[in-house]
């Protein structure tokens, strides 16, 4: 009768049901794994705080790979004067505390798993705690190293909880030494959304290549930036070791056979295209964050998708590629990648028989991640003009008509402004004459609001291994492997065998800027080789730091053999404000006074 | 009964009002950042000062932003503020001290720092479309080295590395006086400015702008 009174919660689960039951523990892991920042990413959530679900798609309109052409409200992202210090912030305890309190129930209560799921599920969570190590250490520089729940104990002195910060070397140091604990351990063999054995040495392979390169470019810095206790700043020392490393890690991956680089669709820019976005048979990605239709989906593609073809009546061009990007792709013969837009003398245009003609012959990627003037998507032609150049005979010049709207036909009863645009001033319209293609929905209505889109983000995939490799392998002086990792990735892209013969930092940093566009690497690839301050210099005559557009115009010029033929306007975007202008300040994200304010053991980072 | 409600609800908004509104502060703080007694030339929206005030539940800093002329103002309440120096922020020798700085009424306060690079005699020549600029420049101090002088030009009277529309960098030999040429564009006139960067500082110091005609 006593018993009677001792009822089960109903509402409540215990720790002993949940870390008993195998599928409870799957439940608890599919929100850890939800909640892997990344600054970029497909949806729309901006808690940089405690929680940490970071994972704001238009941010990749805010540096030189992009710009925004979306709904007005946001032009900021191209009247950014400067950086905040407190840009790409992150401080998301309330996750590693969540993380060390499962790793600790798990060994507590899990008394009837058996011995290999408990390896494997501690594994997940200790992958899932360096995975956002990683993501602190690449924004904060050196942070506090928690690795078990912190528990006040109501003395009244709270000086036991307040962690220093450690080193920036101790972070990634910590991160190689988990992966290297438990990549025997995670199973979740084949699985792209769950991490084994290579998700953990891909993580390692780009965070040893970060570590690397802030040790040795830091100290090339005319005065490096660096605190005295180490929390920021790597000694060049170090470097070795870390590229080492994360060759070590990347070699493993190549070298299993367990991924492949994606070669399923003979057309080269198509090929590309789907090595990212095409999840059938795809044995290139290694871990991704997945969506699925009809219920786990995202708005991407209808904010996103070229205007002429949406499917949605608002919506679409927010992120729109910059002419900056489009000249990165080299043409197939190797030489540089910018357009032939003028005559040498620069005296007149060159004129093109059709208007995707002065994109012919560039690395297939262009084709896979942009969409430019003349291409088709979805089966669909788009129309991407931006009006007209009628001869002035009295002037001996051009008269420059654009059309007032989209969609207009000039006099002569043919196209003057395209339905995609380019225009200058109509939001959700593109205004650089480029639009995104990686990562859009090539399926039929999931442009629209009420289908929806579920590509997946990628997180690691091996193409991106084969860039680390070689960037490792270059900086330890192994040019013949580096430069036939990077000739292998560029045969994919529809370069000749051995179209590198000669490798420069330059070669391997323009490769990862064409590779990976908008997969969440520009921002971080020039902070760690120390060049985004040289590169995003504030300067309103630079070449870089200002967002440029591309115009095709089609020619009116009876009686003459230019009549009818496009020719091309670079310009810088008029949507677009001020230019890109990241300071020495920015390298580490300035911490928050409040946290500043509990923990006096935590000093502020350089500049702040 | 109906008046007796107005009159008081009149009564209520109106006592409301006392007890929620402040006064607005009225108390001048202003300054400029010297060396030597002399305003030093900044990027105006570039070097920050900060004033922090302890002794309130808010503890967060009340930043002041620099202009170009190294002038600095703040309205502020009267009471007790510390003045602070962002490290690394400005072209001078980092110092953690801080100032303090008692605000009652119009109150003064000028910041000497110590900077690496000072500019002290600029001028600028121009003709035809051709313009030069002499510039001497002295180290104060050899923390860090020189990264470059450069020349910029602007259409409007405010001139720095981010605000103007053509520039040219050389790194200079800097004991004797340095010349920096420079082809005009064509436009009626110009302001133009010399920066002075110092290696691993972010903010350069620059001499007056000047128009050239």
């Amino acid at each position: 009768m006593k018993d009677w009174l001792d009822r089960e919660p109903r509402t409540i689960l215990s720790d002993q049901q949940v870390w008993n039951d195998p599928k409870q523990i799957v439940a608890l892991l599919a929100n850890f794994y939800d909640r892997l920042p990344a600054e970029s990413g497909l949806v729309d959530v901006n808690d940089n705080n405690a929680d940490g679900r970071l994972f704001q798609w238009r941010d990749m309109a805010n540096f030189d790979d992009a710009m925004w052409s979306g709904q007005s409200n946001e032009d900021g992202r191209n009247n950014i004067t400067s950086y905040n210090y407190n840009s790409w912030y992150l401080w998301n305890y309330t996750f590693i505390r969540d993380l060390n309190l499962a790793l600790e129930n798990i060994a507590t209560y899990g008394v009837n798993l058996t011995d290999d799921q408990k390896k494997q599920y501690s594994a997940e969570l200790r992958f899932l705690r360096a995975f956002n190590y990683f993501e602190l250490v690449k924004r904060m520089g050196g942070v506090p190293l928690i690795t078990s729940q912190l528990i006040y104990d109501y003395s009244g002195n709270v000086a036991n909880l307040q962690q220093p910060r450690a080193k920036e070397s101790e972070v990634y140091d910590f991160i190689g030494s988990e992966v290297d604990a438990i990549k025997n351990d995670l199973g979740n063999d084949g699985s792209v959304s769950r991490a084994n054995k290579y998700t953990a040495l891909a993580l390692k392979s780009r965070a040893m290549l970060y570590a690397a390169s802030i040790a040795k470019y830091n100290s090339l810095m005319a005065a490096p930036i660096s605190t005295p206790g180490g929390e920021v700043g790597i000694p060049a020392s170090m470097a070795n070791n870390y590229y080492q490393q994360s060759l070590a890690a990347s070699q493993e991956i190549i070298n299993s056979g367990a991924y492949t680089l994606y070669r399923n669709n003979p057309d080269d820019g198509e090929n590309f295209f789907e090595a990212v976005t095409k999840k059938a048979s795809n044995k290139e990605v290694i871990f991704v964050k997945d969506y699925l239709l009809p219920t786990r989906k995202h708005v991407f593609s209808y904010d996103n998708i070229a205007r002429g073809i949406r499917e949605d009546n608002l919506g679409s061009s927010s992120v729109t590629p910059s002419l900056n990007l489009v000249e990165s792709y080299e043409y197939l013969d190797g030489s540089s990648g910018a357009l032939k837009i003028r005559t040498a003398d620069n005296s007149d245009f060159i004129y093109y028989d059709h208007v995707q003609d002065i994109f012919a012959n560039k690395d297939a990627r262009l084709y896979g991640t942009i969409i430019y003037p003349g291409t088709t998507f979805k089966g669909l032609q788009l129309s991407i003009q931006a009006g007209v150049m009628v001869w002035n005979d009295t002037r001996n010049a051009y008269d420059v008509v654009e059309g007032s709207d989209l969609g207009t036909t000039y006099a002569d009863g043919k196209l003057l402004t395209g339905t995609s645009g380019p225009h200058r001033s109509i939001q959700e319209v593109s205004n650089t004459g480029f639009y995104l293609k990686k990562f859009i929905d090539p399926n039929d209505k999931t442009s629209t609001r009420g289908v929806q889109s579920d590509v997946w983000w990628v997180w690691f995939r091996l193409g991106e291994i084969y860039l680390n490799a070689t960037e490792a392998a270059f900086e330890l002086g192994q040019t013949g492997p580096a430069l036939n990792y990077i000739n292998t990735l560029r045969e994919r892209a529809g370069f000749p065998a051995n179209s590198v013969t000669v490798l420069t930092n330059e070669r391997i940093r323009n490769e990862r800027r064409v590779e990976l566009a908008f997969e969440d690497h520009r921002l971080w690839d020039l902070k760690r080789w120390r060049i985004a301050d040289k590169v995003w210099n504030g300067s309103s005559s630079s070449a870089d730091a200002m967002i440029y557009a591309l115009y095709p115009y089609r020619v009116i010029r009876s009686g003459n053999a230019h009549d009818g033929k496009y020719v091309f306007v670079k310009m810088v975007a008029p949507r677009f404000r001020a230019p890109r202008f990241f300071q020495l300040g920015n390298y580490y994200t300035a911490i928050d006074q409040s946290v500043l304010n509990n923990n006096p053991k935590i000093i502020k980072n350089p500049f702040h | 009964m109906r008046y007796l409600i107005i009159a008081s609800l009149l009564l209520i908004i109106s006592a409301g009002c006392k007890k929620d509104n402040f006064e607005k502060p009225a108390s001048t703080l202003s300054g400029h950042v010297v060396y030597d007694k002399n305003a030093l030339g900044l990027r105006s929206n570039g070097v920050q000062v900060e004033l922090w005030q302890h002794g309130y539940a808010l503890f967060s800093k009340i930043p002041v932003y620099v202009g170009q002329d190294g002038a600095f103002s703040a309205i502020l309440f009267d009471g007790d503020y510390k003045l602070v120096l962002r490290q690394g922020n400005g072209p001078w020798l980092d110092n953690a001290d801080s100032i303090d700085v008692k605000v009652s009424g119009a109150t003064n306060v000028d910041i000497t720092v110590k900077p690496y690079f000072i500019i002290t005699n600029a001028t600028f020549a121009k003709s035809g479309t051709q313009l030069t600029a002499s510039v001497s420049v002295q180290q104060i101090n050899n923390n860090l080295p020189l990264e470059a002088v450069s020349l910029y030009i602007g259409n409007t009277n405010i001139v720095d590395q981010v605000n103007s529309i053509k520039s040219v960098s050389v790194t200079p030999d800097i004991s004797q006086n340095v010349n920096i040429q420079m082809t005009l564009p064509a436009d009626a006139a110009y302001f133009a400015r010399i920066g002075v960067k110092t290696a691993g500082v972010a903010e350069q110091v620059y001499s007056q702008v000047q128009e050239v005609k």
